[in-house]
């Protein structure tokens, strides 16, 4: 059979070489109509792994404090690519991997949850930019995904879809994990290809609890096995996304106490034992100077005595929990080796998406929602809320969804400034990649140093796999890559470097790199600081962005951007500034700061308020797809059929215990729990029990005022007549979850109200015919105007936290 | 030192969890500053109430704290200063200052403890303050309250002077 044209896709069928004639005599069959494509001789199986909300110097392979025995055996096997660069954030590092594009101009300038009417804050790929997985699946590669997808819109998750931008809609034949930013390792909120099946029932066993990175682990080589019990030689690609180690950090204590008293010396000192271990490891240049502390990060010796144990805890979890990811990453490739594929296993293994997070805040957290929310909690309130839900001995387990403090990562992005969030510097740009493939890398446990981006790695595999970029995909033509192959450099230490200039932009913070030098704007803001007093420099008329103060450094000279001769350089100061603008409107990247644009005023049209009803039994809708009820009254009314006996359970319930709410029965009576996330619990019931018989039940909550957060009075009524009533103080004024679904007829997943933790998903017992939620407009034009300014807000906030 | 000689202070404590309020509890207990009487009260993330309290409210008697009622407003940490979209919400502290009644210790705890919270109340003279009230580093909200007078009308004076200051502070 002669080459197909595998620049057209899906690839033809090839015409009928056969005979048919008009009946079977003398009629020759063309077997070739019956096959699938097939990629070209010899393209590898390919394994690429990618760690969440990492840092460069986290892994013991790049000189970190955490042992990752897998890495290194990979490393010492393979390559270790020490000037590899990333976006900054998670999904546009996602959307810019997959694509092989540059994040913008796939519409990821920010977060799939926060889609913005400008083309590069879209969170919508568009159709001339396929991802290259559908390219390797249509050239005959089997394709899957496991665990942390991140790149479908928040208001897509549903069973309504649309699915093009589902995982299979990338070109993964199977999926297995979560759509949004981030998971409990515990209890996810999980799909399955096109269908939220919500959280496993393993959760619910006590003895041997789910744990998603083990189920990753479980489900790729299952998986695995499967592919090749059809088809012994067919190409694999699988997309390992590991949700580790982005927040809520969770992991069994055995992992986390290994690592007790290790970080007792705190973030400054871990900085220079890294610092001094990479320069050990050869993975930093000899004369690199490590970067000073910012003043928006304390001294370790600036932290209360009485409080180091909390935040030596923190990172003891944040450790315990990598290791695990190491550990299963390594099942799978023990795996593969067990196949006896891992030399023809082409292994690229990315240790963080954007370096390690800052998003915990100085203080650190013990659900990671806080901050979304705006509640500001000192440290000392934090260890207390910690105490609430089991102390810190329980940082990690299923009883908190914790993050750590931002000074730990920064220690985490040792040697660089800065993380996650800040695009102008490396801390939040540059990561670990190693490589592995025996059947071509000879020169195992070597260093290669070339300047590689998240864009170059779909090419450099399709050119591995001599598959050429598709031209035309569906019939519609694709842009061409902006990611070039650095593939040459797998065997050639010398090999020429490709990339000589990039541009990189998040959140503001921005920088273009050109042949060694390294232009670095960041606004001022500190990354985790979004009150209105730190955006008001940034509004529309009043940000001149040219205005905000230019670093410079040059790169081979100085590997960790220690020092700025931006004063000193100031033609080439200007020549990367006017570089950027250009590549800026080239990528679509303009306007800046378009991921804030909903905190100046810029706002999709109001949705109608129109009730929302759920029939039987729905589950496990999306936390990002709730009915708005944030920041205004609202009822809350179901149609009950009560048994002659009475019933009990749960009628309709979001998220749980750390931020959610519950309308339920206990001992027969009508009960409302409201979790303001774990910090302010509230709990009102009626004062008679539920008659038998067809019953309508309602909650109603009154708001004092239209303002995000307000407190207010709840009614409870049967049958239009009021039962029960009581008050809440604060209520949540963004999002209850960044991953727990609502279910109607029970509570799935961890529940709201731990006083029935022991029934769970503790179904109704009667039957719930149906649940209708009203938004109740606030009076004013104005009030739903501010209001819906609040939400987008909140979805904006929400962004810069994943 | 009589009870009734000097100015008695009430200090109230705020707390998120039991195990803070239970570490000041026993910090005062071991501070060495003579007491009229402590009490600790907290609610756990089932809504169980528990209480407990020093022998010198059981001597009281009609004087101990549970008599002249528990201080609501107990708990009113300043939280929500602002929402990640900048509005200022005041925490809405002493709602159930009102409430303050001669009702038995539980029935108040019971309405005024939030799930997950707990409050310390510690009555001693003001000769004692300069132990006792260091002794109490984790409350998230601590006032003290004074008042000169007669035994139980003194106690409930500064039991009285502490909640306003709990509210004023907590807003």
């Amino acid at each position: 059979m002669s080459e197909p044209d595998r620049t057209k896709l899906p690839i033809r069928r090839p015409p009928f070489q056969g005979v048919s004639n008009k009946t079977l005599a003398g009629s020759e069959p063309d077997w070739n109509l019956i096959g699938h494509p097939e990629p070209p001789a010899g393209a590898p199986n390919v394994l690429l792994v990618l760690i969440d909300d990492a840092g460069f110097g986290n892994a013991g392979t790049f000189g970190g404090p955490i042992n990752t025995p897998t890495y290194t055996r990979m490393a010492e096997g393979g390559l270790r690519y020490n000037r590899f660069h990333v976006t900054a954030l998670c999904s546009p590092t996602r959307a810019a991997l997959l694509t092989g594009r540059n994040n913008h101009a796939v519409g990821f300038g920010s977060v799939g949850e926060f889609s913005s009417g400008f083309p590069g804050y879209t969170a919508t790929v568009p159709r001339d930019c396929t991802p290259w997985p559908r390219v390797l699946a249509e050239n005959g590669y089997s394709t899957a995904a496991f665990g942390k997808w991140h790149l479908t819109p928040d208001g897509q998750q549903g069973p309504a879809g649309p699915f093009g931008r589902w995982p299979n809609g990338w070109g993964f034949d199977y999926f297995y994990g979560f759509l949004g930013g981030d998971a409990g390792q515990w209890d996810p909120c999980l799909a399955e290809n096109q269908k939220i099946i919500g959280t496993p029932a393993g959760f619910y066993d006590k003895e041997n609890p789910y744990y998603l990175p083990d189920a990753m682990a479980d489900k790729t080589i299952e998986w695995l096995h499967g592919v090749r019990g059809q088809d012994a030689r067919k190409p694999f690609f699988v997309y390992f996304s590991t949700g580790c180690s982005h927040a809520p950090h969770h992991v069994a204590p055995e992992w986390a106490d290994k690592y007790k008293g290790q970080f007792d010396q705190g973030w400054d000192r871990l900085r220079e034992e890294v610092f001094a271990r990479q320069k050990e490891l050869g993975v930093i240049p000899a004369d690199a100077e490590l970067t000073p502390r910012d003043e928006a990060f304390p001294a370790w010796d600036e932290v209360p005595e009485k409080l180091k144990a909390y935040y030596a805890r923190q990172m003891e979890v944040y450790a315990g929990y990598s290791e695990n990811a190491d550990y299963n990453v390594g099942r799978v490739i023990d795996a593969i080796d067990e196949l006896g594929e891992l030399d023809n296993t082409l292994i690229i293994w990315i240790w963080g998406d954007n370096g390690a997070s800052m998003e915990g805040t100085i203080t650190g957290s013990f659900n990671e929602m806080t901050m979304q929310n705006g509640i500001p909690l000192s440290d000392e309130m934090q260890l207390q809320l910690a105490e609430r839900f089991g102390g810190i001995g329980a940082w990690g387990g299923q009883m908190m969804d914790p993050h750590y403090s931002a000074a730990w990562a920064w220690a985490g992005n040792t040697p660089f400034q800065w993380g996650k969030q800040v695009g102008s510097h490396l801390g939040g740009t540059r990561n670990p990649m190693v490589v592995h493939w025996p059947a071509r890398i000879t020169e195992g446990g070597a260093l290669r140093s070339q300047f590689t981006h998240a864009i170059d790695v779909g090419p450099t595999i399709l050119d591995i796999a001599g598959i050429p970029a598709a031209a035309e995909v569906d019939g519609i033509a694709q842009e061409p890559f902006h990611g070039v192959s650095f593939a040459d450099s797998l065997d050639d230490a010398g090999a020429p470097e490709h990339r000589t200039q990039q541009y990189f932009e998040t959140m503001g913070n921005r920088a273009m790199y050109k042949d060694g030098w390294w232009l670095a704007i960041k606004t001022p803001r500190i990354p985790w600081v979004i009150t209105p007093d730190a955006l008001r420099p940034y509004a529309p008329g009043v940000w001149d962005p040219d205005g905000d103060p230019a670093e410079l450094y040059y790169l081979p000279d100085d590997f960790t951007q220690a020092h700025d001769l931006a004063a000193d350089h100031p033609g080439t100061v200007a020549e990367l500034r006017e570089l950027f603008w250009a590549e800026a409107e080239k990528y679509k990247v303009l306007p800046l700061l378009a991921t804030l644009s909903a905190f100046f005023g810029i706002l999709p049209p109001r949705p109608d308020e129109v009730p929302v009803e759920y029939r039987g039994d729905v589950q496990n809708i999306m936390s990002g797809m709730i009915p708005r009820i944030y920041n205004h009254s609202y009822a809350i009314s179901a149609d009950l059929v009560v048994p002659a006996g009475g019933a009990e359970g749960v009628i309709v319930a979001e998220a749980d215990h750390l931020g959610g709410f519950s309308l339920w029965v206990q001992d027969g009576k009508l009960t409302h729990t409201y979790s303001m996330m774990g910090v302010f619990i509230y709990r009102q019931q009626a004062d008679e029990p539920l008659p038998a018989g067809e019953v309508n039940v309602r909650m109603e909550f009154a708001a004092d005022a239209a303002k995000p957060a307000t407190g207010g009075e709840v009614t409870l009524y049967i049958n239009d007549r009021p039962v029960g009533k009581g008050r809440m103080d604060h209520t949540v004024p963004i999002r209850f979850s960044a991953y727990a679904g609502m279910d109607i007829g029970r509570d799935n997943g961890g529940v709201v109200d731990l006083s029935y933790e022991d029934k769970k998903p503790f179904a109704f017992t009667g039957t719930v015919k149906k649940v209708v939620f009203d938004v109740k407009p606030h009076l004013s034009v104005d009030d739903e105007e501010e209001l819906h300014a609040a939400a987008h807000h909140g979805d904006a906030a929400h962004g810069l936290s994943q | 030192m009589k009870f009734d000689d000097e100015t008695t202070d009430v200090l109230i404590g705020g707390y998120l969890s039991t195990d803070a309020a239970q570490d000041d509890y026993k910090a005062v207990l071991a501070s060495g500053g003579y007491l009229h009487g402590a009490v600790v009260v907290s609610k756990d993330l089932q809504g169980n109430l528990s209480v407990e309290q020093t022998d010198h409210m059981v001597r009281e008697g009609a004087a101990g704290l549970g008599a002249v009622g528990f201080a609501v407003g107990l708990f009113a940490p300043p939280l929500l200063a602002a929402t990640a979209v900048g509005a200022a919400i005041g925490a809405g502290a002493g709602a159930l200052l009102h409430h303050r009644t001669a009702s038995k210790l539980e029935e108040q705890a019971g309405t005024t403890i939030p799930v997950g919270g707990a409050g310390l109340i510690v009555a001693y003279p003001h000769s004692a303050a300069g132990k006792v009230e260091p002794a109490v580093t984790r409350a998230i909200q601590k006032v003290v309250g004074e008042a000169e007078g007669h035994h139980v009308q003194a106690l409930k004076g500064a039991l009285a002077d502490a909640q306003q200051k709990m509210t004023e502070s907590g807003a």
